[in-house]
């Protein structure tokens, strides 16, 4: 592995903020509502030199409330889905672990239900129970990833195929729990369907754009100062153990932080799957498997991903949206058969 | 060198988060100091809506979207088609708004759209749209009104009131008089007869009804029929051998082309099973206009229509009416079945996927 430089970490990040940046002006001028970026930019060179006070109603409105935070949501989810999508493939030596494969997304979804349905019964203040929600989607992400890790563990190493076929039936398990819940329970729960496919179309309250922003930046800081350690995981627990790696410490630092990244995603979003699975992938064959430049660079392709998803998700029969998660499904299933494929052989 | 490396490292990291953080701070600034669009008209009038919202209607009322299909027909009824701006890809009646702005499904409606039509008042209903899109346009600054009917007269009084927010009450009262007349002409004929026993099918695989707290069911009722389907749910889905202990006398359907395609009891009767029901051996059905699925002021003609299906005797000096019916329902069984489904398929998918939603917007 070759020392990793500042250098070349800014090179990666700059080359991936640049696109994450065409993306995003792509997203803003696409949608139900066509926007001229011309007009746009015009405008906003007005408004920076003084000459008008603010943009066009139509601008504020449809950009600024409803195409940026939309935006700034599937960065956020995206970052965070593909920076727990790295670190469970690392700490797990499995390539093809992902929040939504290993159950965790579903774990999250189900922690969310039932924080739901407690709500109404916990006397809590209502600052309180908006928190409730995220709260029961990691606590749901943390208690999955502990069962699929359990159930994926023989004689003291991981199984690569038990893991993925327990977070599969672990994951069936889920859903099937979710479904007998939203049909036994009248109200508002048979809508969840919608949310259920992964869904960025309904803007939140402003507090949450910086509680779900600080709350990825905690996460992946914490997996980021285990990323030396998770490359030398990469040749074995016994062998990062012999090298000095404190596996259990490690070990928890990621799955805390990787739950909390994936419940946050969740609470907000739903089950977006494969995001966590197609990004590490492509980033890891771009600039390689050095975790140190990988989690960052990850994070933006993330972010470039689901932003990308999404605007197509909300474009291909507008003004009727797709569910986001059917886009990156359709992309990302056909990605998996392939990598377990050449995985297999 | 290496720890060097990694100090440099972790400066570059927290310079990065610094300017994630400015970006977040540099946008909130830039939202909050949004002023919502429906300033320009400066003349409010608060409302209650059906839901116990108040409602900060502008004054007049001069674009109006609507998010149901029931909603537009209310509208068109009103004679107030000309300030309908937008509305949803399943409002299909009276044909002319087919050709208005659509603005998606109800379930998922394109904010961007709604946002661009300018509305003065958008108009929900609680039984179709989310609480989200509602919760959206609030934090828009779109206005948005919601009806919440259970029976055929809270039908009435419903358009009645939505008659008096966009502010043409007489066209209202003319509206629900009507509507009351001709229901009141049909009590008359079937009231006092015994109400037949009948299975209203939304969708037959899996096999769906309503349940009493529907204004469907009350539209059963005030046909002169009754739903032998008793669900405290309002979307059952129930067991053709519960169905086949209680055998209704008829089976009801509803059809958004009365006359091309041929009776779905043709295809019932392919269908395994449900040849254990006398109805279906013995052809006793009834075909109604989809206008019993929506809950606007076109359902009393689904309502007459069903009462003369059912009870033709009542209706013997208008003979044309109720016996012609009954032999135009009767023709050779063909392939397109599927599509006279297609309507109560779009539906349940809306029913079913109502007022849920997301998990942490609130």
């Amino acid at each position: 592995m070759r020392p990793l430089t500042l250098r070349r970490l800014l090179l990666q990040c700059s080359i991936l903020v640049l696109i994450l940046f065409v993306v995003v002006v792509i997203a803003v001028k696409f949608g139900a509502v066509p926007v001229s970026l011309y007009a746009l930019g015009r405008d906003l060179w007005h408004v920076l030199l003084g000459q008008r006070a603010d943009l066009s109603s139509d601008y504020v409105l449809i950009i600024k409330n409803i195409r940026l935070p939309r935006i700034l949501l599937g960065i956020i989810v995206g970052a965070s889905l593909s920076v727990a999508g790295t670190s469970f493939q690392a700490l797990l030596r499995n390539p093809l672990a992902d929040p939504y494969v290993l159950g965790v997304s579903m774990g999250a979804s189900l922690g969310s239900i039932l924080a739901l349905i407690a709500e109404p019964y916990l006397s809590v203040s209502p600052a309180f129970a908006a928190l409730l929600t995220p709260l029961g989607a990691f606590l749901g992400a943390g208690a999955t990833i502990g069962a699929v890790y359990f159930l994926g563990r023989r004689e003291g190493q991981i199984d690569s195929a038990t893991l993925l076929l327990g977070g599969v039936i672990i994951s069936s398990f889920l859903s099937a729990i979710i479904m007998f819940l939203m049909n036994t329970l009248s109200g508002n729960l048979r809508g969840l369907s919608f949310w259920l496919m992964g869904d960025l179309s309904t803007p939140l309250q402003k507090n949450a754009y910086w509680f779900l922003g600080i709350g990825f930046l905690l996460a992946s800081g914490a997996i980021y100062t285990t990323a030396a350690d998770l490359n030398l995981l990469l040749s074995g627990e016994k062998e990062a153990m012999h090298l000095g790696v404190d596996v259990p410490r490690v070990r928890l630092v990621v799955y805390i932080a990787a739950s909390l990244l994936t419940g946050l995603a969740v609470s907000v979003s739903g089950a977006i799957g494969y995001v966590g699975l197609i990004v590490p992938h492509a980033i890891r064959f771009i600039f390689g498997s050095d975790h140190r430049t990988l989690l960052p660079t990850a994070a933006l392709g993330g972010a470039i991903a689901l932003v990308f998803a999404d605007t197509l998700a909300r474009t291909i029969v507008a003004p009727t949206e797709v569910s986001v998660g059917a886009v990156t499904a359709v992309v990302g299933a056909p990605l998996f058969i392939y990598l377990l494929r050449r995985k297999l052989s | 060198m290496k720890a060097f490396a990694r100090l440099r490292l972790r400066s570059a990291v927290s310079a990065a988060a610094a300017a994630l953080l400015l970006c977040c701070a540099a946008l909130a600034r830039s939202q909050s100091s949004t002023s919502p669009l429906s300033s320009a008209s400066p003349v409010f009038r608060e409302v209650t809506d059906e839901t116990g919202r108040t409602v900060r209607v502008p004054q007049p009322v001069r674009r109006i979207v609507s998010l149901a299909p029931s909603l537009t027909e209310t509208v068109y009824a009103l004679g107030l088609q000309d300030r309908l701006v937008g509305d949803t890809d399943y409002c299909d009646y009276p044909a002319d708004a087919r050709k208005k702005t659509k603005v998606g499904g109800a379930i998922n409606p394109s904010l961007e759209q709604v946002v661009a039509l300018h509305p003065d008042l958008v108009l929900v209903t609680k039984g179709l749209n989310r609480l989200e899109t509602v919760h959206s346009l609030d934090g828009l600054g779109i206005s948005s009104y919601a009806t919440d009917p259970h029976t055929v007269e809270e039908i009435i009084t419903s358009s009645k009131k939505l008659s008096d927010v966009l502010g043409v009450p007489e066209a209202g009262a003319s509206v629900a008089g009507e509507m009351q007349h001709r229901l009141a002409d049909l009590q008359q004929r079937v009231g006092a007869l015994a109400a037949k026993r009948v299975l209203f099918i939304v969708w037959h695989q899996p096999l769906i009804s309503v349940g009493k707290h529907t204004f469907i069911a009350d539209a059963l009722r005030l046909a002169g029929a009754v739903s032998i389907v008793d669900s405290e749910q309002d979307w059952p889905q129930v067991s053709l051998e519960e169905v086949a202990r209680l055998q209704p006398e008829f089976l009801v359907f509803a059809d958004s082309h009365s006359d091309s395609a041929p009776p779905a009891v043709e295809m019932l009767a392919t269908l395994p099973g449900w040849n254990i029901l006398d109805a279906v051996n013995n052809r006793r059905f009834a075909v109604i206009s989809d206008a019993v699925n929506r809950p606007a002021p076109r359902i009393v003609t689904a309502i007459e229509d069903l009462a003369k299906q059912l009870h033709p005797d009542a209706f013997v000096e208008k003979p044309e009416n109720g016996k012609e019916k009954m032999e135009k329902e009767n023709p050779p069984p063909n392939q397109q079945l599927a599509s006279r489904y297609s309507f109560s398929l779009d539906v349940l998918h809306d029913h079913m996927t109502i007022s849920g939603g997301r998990v942490c917007a609130r």
